[in-house]
């Protein structure tokens, strides 16, 4: 995995009237990597998003891409980021010229019927079916689809979503939950979205950070597992990871139920040790580090097999073991530090 | 209907960039007379007569305005036609005098009738000019005047000043129409009102009602009564742009024999019209 | 109360025989409107975009103007028009005066301020989010211009119908700048102000009738545009 930072916001402010203002003073996010942004409404969640996505220009500072300062007139650079919002907008054309549209304008005019029917496949949406209707004759979740495949088609080096599922119906939500971790298992593309669907949230990002008032905050993540949970001989409760690998909890009430794990419940360590009473002792690799400056804190995420990890340390113990995004660590919990709600 | 969005759309686009095509041909044609004249004139139909004989004798295309006279001779003022084909001969000499005009020529004439309800309120059928005009002065009897400053005003105006009375211009009988002769015929025989017109104008008017006509020629006949067509082409020492040379082949034109006999010839429901009286070379 | 009946026989039989004077008075004011929408257009559409798509200081006061400018009277128009193109005025070297293109001229000055005002309004009411997602897919510069017209086209092409509308009912700056001369500038509106004058009411009853069949259909296009609009 890449760890070159894709994002470098530094001292970035936002401002709308007087009221409003977005403080960033410094944001690295790796190429590659899956965030997740949560936050109360009016938070500053979508803001950021457009931010990144440069729909808005920051009041103040830099926002660089790729290393590089981004200009205006860099069309060949922000072609590259996408953005869904979370209420569709589709031009006042045929599905088919929907999804096309950003095909259409970068002048890629080669094999279009074939990426439209991809990109439809993807959400879900049968070619034969939607292709040639109006925009006015699909319901919310469908377009919703429509506008997902109409940036999927672009294979964007950024994908950015703003509450994708928040308005639409659950048979379209599980659809484009789908088809957004489908994409980018094929691809790798750098994912960063906005959900309040936090088990989602948790199985397609490798990290999640939280706008509040403005301000990014650590996001106290505390490490969502899903089940089913498989009771075992000894007493404990497995879950199969992707990888074959397993995770043992200590008597979950039921066998779907999700795991809540602290992030200070978790051991960071670089080597692997032996001869520990822990039950769980899983290899993973860094994908974000984020810094709070007031608690001398870190907050640090590692991706085991599918799951994303959050775990914090000190700074002292991030200094001490040498960590960065991309190095190799073994992360230790009990059996028993599962919370159950 | 999604037929309609693209097929129509493209119907519709291409018709109008046709005709777009069209006007802007049309807008270049050459050899083109422009002559303001008065109403008279036209609504008799002697120029669409005159018309296709003078473009097949001299290749120019004739165009015309019909105003009032008045109207007519600014126009020439302003340089915007080539010659003028007038009935106003004070006023055409007062606009020669000025270095408007040049080249005044007489073409023809036709006479003014008084016209008036069958009942003649004012009992003015068979008098004379002056005698009509006071007795419908003294009885207030409703008289319509084209109060628009065309031939056939100037001519109104100088009848009254002839017959030793003001203008009434403002008694509640007299009623100035501001508009053409047919118009103003048209008001007078609403308003049960004497009115003076070309008789070109009125022959067509009474033919118009196949014999029924609610207003009768009461005063015809009075040498006073002359009127005079002439021609006058636009100054070019004036005017820089305007085409001399056209206005001098029509004033040669009309004045020839043949267009002569042809304004001779000119009938409006087996009635002659116009008499010619050109000094014809 | 017969003459008009039988004006109304006698208009049929015009329209029926393809009567030469009735038709060219119907093809004048056809080209006169073709022309003077193609001008209006090319002029109002752009300044009509900016005045709904930017935001600038004074873009109230130019709107203010703009829709004042709506309410222009026909024969001052005329006159202004009349006064400009007179081979005396300023530009009375183009020779304008009673052609086709002078009238066209005049017209254009009537409706370019509606097309300029409701390609404004059509602009003004896109959905906020439009721009946003243009962007989102890649769009820039004259993409983002042509694709925002391209989603208010209805309400663009209801523009155009009302202006074309106007521009076809117009008589007072025709009869001004065109003249009313038969075969060349006489158009459906002047030739019936004219043939009622000279009491022959049916030439006037028979393009009375192409004109009413005109506003007719535009009006059939507005409606059809406006619920395609709501759609």
């Amino acid at each position: 995995m890449e760890s070159r930072p894709l994002y470098e916001l530094a001292d970035v402010v936002y401002r709308y009237g007087d009221h409003f203002e977005l403080a960033v003073p410094n944001l690295s996010i790796p190429a590659g990597s899956s965030i997740g942004v949560t936050g109360p409404n009016g938070g500053g969640k979508t803001t950021l998003l457009k931010l990144l996505s440069f729909i808005e220009k920051p009041y103040k500072g830099t926002i660089f891409f790729d290393g590089r300062r981004i200009r205006e007139q860099d069309h060949h650079v922000t072609r590259e980021i996408t953005i869904l919002f979370q209420e569709p907008y589709l031009l006042k054309r045929t599905v088919f010229d929907n999804v096309a549209y950003g095909l259409k304008v970068r002048n890629e005019r080669g094999n279009i019927t074939a990426k439209v029917r991809g990109a439809l496949n993807l959400v879900g949406l049968p070619y034969t079916v939607f292709a040639k209707r109006q925009w006015f004759e699909l319901s919310g979740g469908e377009a919703q689809r429509v506008a997902l495949a109409s940036r999927l088609i672009l294979n964007p080096r950024v994908l950015i979503l703003d509450e994708p599922t928040a308005s639409v119906d659950q048979e379209s939500a599980l659809l484009i939950n789908e088809a957004v971790r489908s994409f980018r298992e094929k691809y790798g593309t750098t994912l960063i979205v906005a959900s309040h669907d936090r088990i989602w949230l948790s199985t397609v990002t490798d990290s999640i950070m939280k706008v509040r008032k403005g301000r990014l905050e650590s996001f106290d993540p505390e490490n969502l597992i899903p089940g089913p949970w498989i009771h075992t001989d000894n007493g404990l409760h497995t879950k199969a990871l992707s990888d074959g690998r397993h995770i043992k909890a200590l008597s979950p009430p039921g066998k779907q139920t999700t795991g809540y794990l602290r992030p200070a419940d978790i051991v960071v360590a670089t080597n692997c040790p032996s001869d520990l009473s822990t039950q769980n002792i899983l290899e993973g690799i860094i994908t974000q580090m984020t810094f709070e400056n007031n608690e001398k804190a870190v907050f640090l995420s590692a991706s085991v097999a599918e799951l994303s990890l959050s775990c914090k340390l000190t700074q002292a113990a991030v200094e001490k073991l040498r960590l960065f995004p991309g190095k190799k660590v073994w992360l230790l919990f009990k059996a028993s530090s599962f919370r159950w709600h | 209907m999604k037929w309609f969005s693209r097929k129509w759309l493209l119907v519709m686009v291409v018709l109008f960039v046709c005709i777009l095509g069209l006007s802007l041909q049309a807008a270049a044609e050459d050899k083109v007379l422009q002559m303001a004249t008065t109403t008279s004139t036209d609504n008799t139909g002697l120029l669409d007569y005159l018309a296709p004989t003078f473009k097949a004798d001299t290749g120019i295309e004739l165009r015309w305005v019909a105003v009032g006279t008045g109207k007519a001779l600014e126009l020439g003022k302003n340089c915007d036609v080539d010659v003028l084909f007038v009935h106003a001969p004070a006023a055409e000499r007062k606009y020669v005098e000025a270095g408007s005009g040049t080249d005044r020529r007489q073409i023809m004439y036709n006479d003014f009738i008084f016209i008036g309800p069958k009942a003649d309120p004012a009992g003015i059928k068979g008098a004379s000019v002056q005698e009509a005009l006071k007795k419908i002065a003294t009885k207030g009897a409703s008289f319509a005047s084209r109060g628009d400053n065309s031939g056939t005003h100037k001519m109104e105006i100088d009848l009254w000043k002839a017959a030793g009375l003001a203008v009434p211009d403002k008694e509640s009988w007299y009623i100035q129409t501001g508009q053409g002769m047919i118009n103003t015929i048209n008001i007078a025989a609403e308003r049960d009102a004497y009115t003076l017109t070309d008789r070109g104008t009125f022959i067509k008017y009474e033919a118009n009602w196949k014999g029924n006509s609610p207003l009768v020629i009461l005063v015809e006949g009075d040498e006073a009564l002359r009127n005079q067509y002439s021609v006058i082409s636009v100054n070019p020492e004036k005017c820089k742009n305007v085409r001399y040379e056209y206005a001098q082949a029509f004033a040669h034109w009309i004045t020839s024999k043949k267009a002569q006999k042809m304004i001779a010839e000119f009938k409006l429901i087996g009635k002659q019209l116009f008499t010619p009286n050109a000094a014809t070379k | 109360m017969d003459y008009i009946f039988n004006g109304f026989l006698k208009a049929v039989e015009l329209l029926a025989s393809g009567n030469p004077e009735t038709y060219s008075a119907v093809f004048t004011s056809l080209k006169v409107t073709s022309l003077s929408i193609a001008s209006s257009l090319i002029v109002g559409i752009p300044l009509g975009f900016m005045l709904g798509y930017f935001d600038f200081t004074g873009k109230r006061q130019v709107r203010a103007v703009v829709d004042t400018l709506l309410a222009l009277p026909t024969v001052v128009v005329g006159l202004l028009v009349y006064a400009f193109i007179s081979r005396r005025g300023p530009m009375g070297e183009l020779g304008l005066l009673f052609t086709i293109p002078g009238i066209a001229a005049a017209q254009t000055i009537l409706i370019t301020p509606i097309v300029i005002s409701l390609t404004a309004t059509a602009i003004e009411s896109l959905d906020r989010r439009l721009g946003m997602t243009l962007i989102a897919l890649g769009a820039r510069g004259r993409q983002i211009i042509v694709a925002s017209l391209l989603e208010a086209r209805y309400a663009v092409l209801i523009a155009v119908v009302t202006a074309y509308g106007r521009a076809i009912s117009e008589v007072g700056a025709s009869m001004m700048i065109g003249g009313n001369i038969k075969w060349h500038t006489r158009t459906i509106t002047t030739a019936i102000a004219l043939e009622t004058g000279k009491g022959e009411f049916a030439l006037g009853i028979a393009l009375g009738i192409v004109l009413l069949s005109l506003a007719l259909f535009l009006n059939f296009l507005l409606m059809f545009l406006k619920r395609r609009r709501i759609a």
